[in-house]
């Protein structure tokens, strides 16, 4: 391996990701030093049981509408998280434990994830491009960063079998990417799953303290039957 | 019925209509004089002045909703807005969220600041914008919150529309009808500007109307009793419009042998501060009603079925006047269901026998906690309930809400979109639609007006009543 990719995979990754924490702990305090709202009503349910339903509403596609009636695009959005998942694992095991990835069977899953999420990420940019809703609302962010993660997961596709004694370009420009996305990640909206714990934390907290959380189905005791 | 699409930019472009302004102006409305009730000065910054009270209002909440839209686009199958204009795409919940995010990302999130096309970043440039973010937020958006609770990142974009209504409320920018009741608001206490005298007069009506029921000239509605099991507060509109609907209430009390009181004063459940977003205002409503509670010394406060005013005066109220809830408050719904559990009324389902479906209103399902009360109730007092689909805090809005219904300038998009509701409706193939709110009365009453359903609405106490076994020795010879 050369100097150069050496370096890429860690001391490049690292001041990268130290970087963006940076960028998100300046984030979070600036998020907390706006007010926090307060509710001082006696609660009807539990902000917990509120925060936790909240919290797992993306593992619960039965509980949303949204997701109920789009299992096929709830299918896509479990496959390309679960693909930036493995790629980022993936970031994290080649550079200091290169020999988990000789098992053959290992780099064919890790290409799988990544390639599906890789179709996943297509198809998401041409409904992006194509709907005239998704026009509308989308910003040159919304695309770079939709783009971004497909190329990337692209890049991670021919990265996996980390030969860089055949090619290191493979994992140069899987690397490079993953440079240039920890970088930019905290100023794009790629960051979402920073404010992922507050939105639905915040929500499920109102919802959960007014019984409205977790979603009534039917069959539920009314109140007054006390 | 007419298949005619609204030509969104018809409503966009709305002008602000200042004619009731100016009369307030030259009549010197203490509201107004006072300056409780902001009109529009052109003379002003009015943009700046936007964006300065944008950053005092934003709580961590908020922020996190304006940040965490991730532009997924789920929301426009949750809207019925969107539902029914399919070829519009400005009726996508985050394209009207957008409106407000955009001025935030420009003026005081980071990237925005920087590179503000990037992220499509902008502050309004003149008035005309501000009237045009108007009639998106006020026109547009019943904040039934249907979106709210199908976001995958459980962005809270019906907050961020009350957001931009009360910053706009703030400089006057706001439809006409919404200025006329925040300032009858502010100055009878109701936002209806029903008088003291009006309000106790009709009082007197329906308590006359009972005991000629009843045959029972004892019958009272007791106004300003003190220390009383509950105090009993309603929809001004019952008042105005409806006002067999307190009689039916209080047969009820009544027939339960019940301790209660009306307040002379701080009687009206409802807050049109949740749809101006004026928390001033709805703080200064919710306290009035609180402060009757207290000054009466009742144990509880009974709302009646208004599915806004449960939400402002159960909820939101106590927060927006920051006031202790002392004293526990519940709906009618509770109350009644209560009385029937513990036999304290005798209900005939046999005296209902026409088809019943069940709309629930926004506020009771996706912002308060009502779902299954109500269907207890309807089935004890009818023969043949059936659900609608989709139901609970999955429910369609009835298209009224937001305080839509005082806002006759949007109406025809109102209208259009209602086909949502219609379809809905009609599905059931009921003959009544039983509400537990006066807003959606109205809303639904338009709606099947419009779209000629064999259909009539009701509320649940005018099923109870119907169904109210009365002893035969109170029953009229």
């Amino acid at each position: 391996m050369s100097e150069f990719l050496r370096i890429l995979e860690d001391e490049v990754q690292i001041v990268a990701l130290a970087f963006m924490a940076t960028v998100y702990t300046i984030r979070l305090i600036w998020m907390f030093r706006f007010k926090a709202g307060k509710e001082i009503t006696k609660p009807v349910g539990s902000p917990r049981v509120g925060v936790a339903y909240s919290m797992m509403n993306v593992a619960m596609p039965w509980a949303m509408e949204s997701a109920r009636k789009n299992l096929s695009f709830y299918v896509q959005f479990v496959i390309f998280h679960l693909g930036v998942l493995m790629a980022i694992t993936a970031t994290l095991i080649l550079p200091y434990w290169p020999e988990f990835f000789e098992s053959e069977p290992i780099v064919r899953i890790f290409q799988l994830f990544m390639g599906a999420a890789f179709a996943v990420g297509l198809i998401r940019l041409i409904r992006r491009i194509t709907s005239p809703v998704m026009r509308l609302i989308s910003t040159p962010d919304d695309y770079f960063s939709v783009a971004l993660l497909t190329a990337w997961f692209a890049a991670g596709v021919f990265a996996m079998p980390n030969q860089y004694e055949v090619s290191e370009w493979p994992l140069i420009l899987f690397f490079g990417m993953t440079t240039l996305f920890l970088i930019y990640v905290p100023f794009s909206k790629i960051s979402h799953y920073l404010y992922y714990p507050f939105t639905r934390y915040f929500l499920g907290k109102t919802m959960g303290h007014r019984g409205v959380f977790p979603r009534k189905k039917g069959g539920e005791k009314p109140a007054g039957l006390e | 019925m007419s298949d005619k699409t609204i030509n969104i930019s018809d409503v966009v472009n709305l002008p602000l209509d200042l004619k009731e302004q100016k009369k307030a102006l030259e009549q010197k409305s203490p509201a107004v004089v006072e300056g409780k009730v902001k009109v529009y000065d052109p003379n002003k910054d009015n943009v700046k002045n936007l964006l300065e009270m944008l950053k005092n209002k934003l709580s961590r909440q908020t922020v996190s909703s304006l940040v965490g839209c991730v532009h997924c686009g789920m929301c426009s199958e949750s809207c019925h807005y969107a539902l029914a204009r399919p070829h519009d795409p400005t009726m996508t919940p985050a394209y009207k969220a957008d409106q407000i995010r955009q001025i935030f990302k420009r003026y005081i999130d980071w990237t925005g600041r920087i590179f503000p096309w990037w992220v499509h970043a902008k502050t309004p440039k003149n008035d005309e914008d501000l009237n045009r973010l108007k009639n998106i937020v006020f026109g547009t958006c019943s904040g039934c919150r249907r979106c709210t609770l199908n976001c995958p990142m459980g962005v809270d974009t019906a907050v961020l529309v009350r957001l931009t209504r009360g910053l706009l409320t703030e400089l006057g920018i706001v439809p006409e009808g919404v200025f006329v009741v925040d300032k009858d608001s502010w100055e009878t206490g109701n936002q209806m500007g029903v008088s003291q005298e009006d309000y106790i007069e009709t009082l007197e009506w329906q308590e006359e109307e009972v005991q000629a029921e009843l045959d029972d000239p004892s019958f009272k509605i007791p106004i300003d009793k003190e220390d009383c099991d509950f105090m009993y507060t309603v929809n001004p509109r019952e008042i105005k419009y409806d006002p067999r609907s307190i009689a039916y209430a209080c047969k009820v009390f009544h027939m339960a042998g019940e301790s209660w009181t009306m307040p002379s004063f701080g009687w009206d459940q409802t807050n049109f501060g949740l749809f101006s977003g004026d928390d001033k205002l709805g703080g200064y409503i919710a306290k009035n009603l609180y402060e009757a509670a207290k000054r009466l010394r009742a144990k509880r406060i009974v709302i009646s079925e208004c599915g806004h005013g449960y939400r402002s005066s159960r909820w939101e109220g106590y927060n927006w006047a920051k006031y202790k809830q002392d004293i526990p408050s519940e709906s009618v719904l509770i109350t009644l269901i209560r009385y029937i559990n513990q036999g304290l009324i005798k209900v005939d389902p046999s005296r209902n026998p026409l088809s019943i479906t069940y709309h629930d209103s926004c506020n009771l399902a996706r912002s308060g906690d009502l779902t299954e009360e109500p269907r207890w109730i309807l089935e004890r007092i009818c023969t043949d309930f059936r659900e609608m689909y989709p139901n609970r805090s999955d429910n369609f809005c009835c298209t009224g809400g937001g305080g839509a219904l005082s806002m006759v300038e949007y109406k025809p998009l109102r209208i259009e979109v209602a086909k949502v509701k219609a379809d809905q409706l009609k599905a059931t193939g009921a003959k009544l639609v039983c509400t537990s709110c006066h807003n959606c009365v109205d809303g639904l009453s338009d709606l099947i007006k419009h779209y000629k359903l064999d259909m009539q609405v009701v509320q649940i106490l005018d099923l109870v009543a119907e169904a109210l076994v009365i002893p035969e020795k109170n029953e009229k010879k």
